[in-house]
């Protein structure tokens, strides 16, 4: 009974320890790109990190149980939606068991609702692969898209802190007055690719394709989520040869192989290309993500 | 004749056409102010099909035990198995067909439960709800649900890396784990790294370890009363904690719970046994999985698992004698595998299983020292085709597996093979670590 008695005291202890902190609201966020939007936002008064790793296929992250943990503290939780988490997020949140950041709680925000997604699929089979009900997920690979997120940021951290609100809208004019000048150096240099036809691993940016009137030939998947067969890279090819594609637009998570072999064949350029913060080195930051898209796809 | 026929059409006919157009409103619900197919919860079915090719005649499988593991089968015969484990014939085997349902009930609880069908049954597994909104990390789940003992028996058959349980969990537990009826208080400290607390209180009716329901034999010279219900209480703490790509998860249990099992005391003409004591089972477990990157990773887990049982034995012979004598189990064994996924749809493993002690005390005279280092080889390939889909091939050379025919244990060495298909269709939710 001594003993029982004793590890009682052990959770006594932590929550004691863990009192000690407080006042930074804790943002937890399901990928870097939403952590980089909230700090632009927060700056140095919100404490935030993202669950997945940018290098990550953002489809298939492995949920550890130390994620359980983050989760169980935070004060809001930012996720990207449309589907894209749902095939790790929900029992990571179901085990955090953290009231505050339920679905219909005011710690839970989803970006995707600020966003009109477009390839909505009018009937949903698996038979047509791992499609998402809702649209493209990846809306945020469109930089004119990121305004609405950050601002619904700002509006979430005013509203479960409002004594910051002046700071956060500050730190939000100063951020969307960079944006809007950046946004016009990015369609400088995307305009030289209006009008060409790429082909695509997976569809990850038919946002910034339809933004800058690029025109998607053809994706390496058969389907989405199958990996490329060679019945399906002998089409793609035919699909090259017809349309004089220059560029296939490559994550940096799939195998390259497929697109390596069209490459060798047909002397069409690889674009390996960030999909979000920390992607690749010189994404290290929103700015610099979209900096680096640009800068890899007109080169 | 015939216009009576053709005037009973005509007859018919505007009740035909009635129904018609009653079938059409019921397609198109959206009108109705009533209507509720929006909140029809996540339904999924998961069918778990195999070839099974082994040494064994489904006979001789059927009657190789572990020695002194199991104490009876019959509490199998409740989860409507048919007293058969998975793939438990040669040719093919229809292991299950699981239905699961889940959903919010409204802001303080979720609902989740799993039916297993089988080709003569139907069996509910799991049946339980979880609390929402408990504050300070505190969760408390209620029903019938798979214990959070160790670290496989809280998990799906299906989402295990071998098509089998390990030798250690089917000695102790039987062949649906500890499975019970109770409650679970759950407590998450508010760390960075993941320490978690819990508690269960069983009803404690698992035929291997536990049992509560009293019996006597059929001339009443023995009567063992009821335990008192609740009967088992398990503990765990578990602590997980990432090393850059390396993530670490250790676990200890223990569950103990009094132990009642009759065999047959009861029967009048045949042999039988009867239990009467309590047992007490610890656990510890390791998991490391290093993850190069999101589809290629390779994982290191193990459990130890330790039992010791103090019981009365009652023994019958055919002449309804019944003999009483005292009988210690200390028993323990442990699996260890490597998974090794080197690209996105494949897995490749190896397991092995060794049941290192198994001692008796007893004072009856014609008891023979059972066994001890049982063992099995597993290898297994995996190809999955997407996330629902999963063709799985594997090997197990098993040791483990005794007759008693005659005097004492004959050792039964088995070779097998199992391809296993493993589908999903419908609301299959993610999995967790």
């Amino acid at each position: 009974m001594l003993k029982l008695r004793h590890l009682l005291i052990i959770p006594l202890l932590i929550l004691l320890h863990s009192s000690a902190f407080a006042a930074k609201l804790r943002v937890i966020t399901t990928y870097p790109y939403i952590a980089s939007l909230v700090k632009q936002i927060g700056m140095d008064r919100v404490n935030v990190q993202s669950l997945a790793n940018g290098q990550w296929d953002p489809h298939v992250i492995i949920p550890k149980p130390s994620y359980i943990s983050k989760l169980r503290r935070a004060d809001l939780l930012v996720i990207n939606g449309a589907q894209m988490e749902i095939g790790w997020l929900p029992p990571i949140m179901q085990q955090a068991n953290n009231p505050k950041i339920l679905q219909e709680s005011a710690g839970f925000l989803d970006l995707s609702k600020q966003i009109k997604l477009i390839d909505v699929p009018r009937g949903v089979s698996r038979a047509e692969g791992d499609i998402h009900p809702d649209g493209n997920p990846h809306y945020y690979l469109d930089p004119y898209n990121i305004p609405p997120l950050y601002r619904a940021i700002l509006k979430k951290l005013c509203e479960l802190d409002s004594l910051n609100a002046e700071y956060y809208r500050a730190n939000y004019a100063q951020f969307d007055k960079d944006w809007k000048g950046r946004l016009k150096y990015w369609d400088g240099q995307m305009a030289k690719l209006k009008g060409t036809k790429v082909v695509e691993y997976h569809k990850n940016y038919d946002y910034l394709l339809r933004r800058y009137k690029i025109t998607l030939a053809a994706t390496l998947e058969p389907l989405p989520g199958i990996p490329p067969t060679s019945k399906h890279i002998e089409e793609v090819e035919q699909v090259i040869r017809r349309t004089k594609a220059p560029l296939i637009l490559h994550d940096v998570y799939n195998s390259d192989s497929a697109a390596r072999y069209l490459s060798g064949r047909l002397g069409i350029r690889i674009v390996k290309l960030p999909h979000d913060v920390g992607a690749v080195r010189e994404a290290e930051g929103i700015f610099t993500l979209f900096d680096e898209i640009v800068r890899r796809l007109t080169r | 004749m015939q216009k009576g026929i053709l005037l009973l059409c005509l007859l018919l006919m505007p009740a035909l056409a009635a129904a018609q157009t009653e079938e059409k409103e019921i397609a198109a619900p959206a009108g109705s102010p009533f209507n509720q197919t929006k909140f029809v919860p996540d339904i999924a079915l998961i069918l778990d099909f195999s070839y099974v090719h082994r040494n064994l005649s489904d006979e001789q499988y059927r009657t190789s035990k572990l020695p002194e593991a199991t104490n009876t089968l019959d509490e199998d015969k409740t989860h409507g198995k048919d007293n058969a484990d998975l793939n438990s014939h040669r040719g093919f085997n229809l292991n299950y067909a699981e239905l699961t349902f889940s959903s919010v009930v409204d802001p303080y609880f979720n609902l989740f439960a799993n039916c297993e069908l089988t080709e003569t049954g139907f069996a509910l597994e799991e049946a339980y709800f979880t609390t929402r909104r408990l504050p300070a990390g505190f969760q408390l789940k209620a029903g019938k649900f798979l214990s959070g003992f160790g670290r496989i028996n809280e998990q799906h058959t299906h989402y295990w890396d071998f098509a089998d349980r390990p030798l250690n969990y089917l000695s102790f537990f039987g062949i649906s784990g500890l499975n019970e009826k109770g409650a679970q208080l759950l407590w998450l400290a508010p760390m960075d790294t993941y320490l978690q607390f819990g508690l269960e209180v069983l009803q404690g009716e698992n035929g291997s370890s536990f049992g509560s329901h009293g019996y006597n034999d059929v001339d009443k010279t023995v009567t063992v009363k009821t335990a008192g219900e609740p009967n088992a209480y398990v503990g765990f703490i578990r602590n997980s904690f990432d090393i850059g790509n390396l993530t670490v998860l250790i676990s200890a249990s223990g569950a103990g719970g009094k132990c009642r099992v009759n065999s047959g005391l009861d029967t009048r003409g045949e042999e039988g046994y009867a239990l009467h004591g309590s047992t007490l089972v610890g656990g510890g477990s390791l998991l490391l999985k290093y993850q190069w990157d999101s589809t290629r990773s390779i994982s290191l887990q193990t459990e130890y698992l330790y039992r010791e049982m103090d019981a009365a034995r009652y023994q019958k012979d055919s002449a309804d004698q019944v003999a009483k004598y005292d009988l210690t189990r200390k028993q323990s064994g442990l699996y260890a595998q490597l998974v090794l996924k080197p690209l996105k749809r494949w897995r490749a493993g190896v397991r092995y299983d060794l049941m290192d002690r198994n001692r008796i005390q007893t004072d009856d005279p014609s008891a023979i020292a059972p066994p001890e280092g049982l063992c099995r080889y597993t290898g297994m390939l995996e190809f999955n085709p997407t996330e629902f889909s999963r063709l799985r091939a594997q090997y197990n050379y098993d040791r483990s597996k005794y007759t008693e025919d005659g005097p004492g244990y004959h050792l039964r060495p088995n070779h097998e093979v199992i391809l296993q298909f493993n589908l999903a269709i419908g609301a299959h939710g993610a999995h967790a670590f």
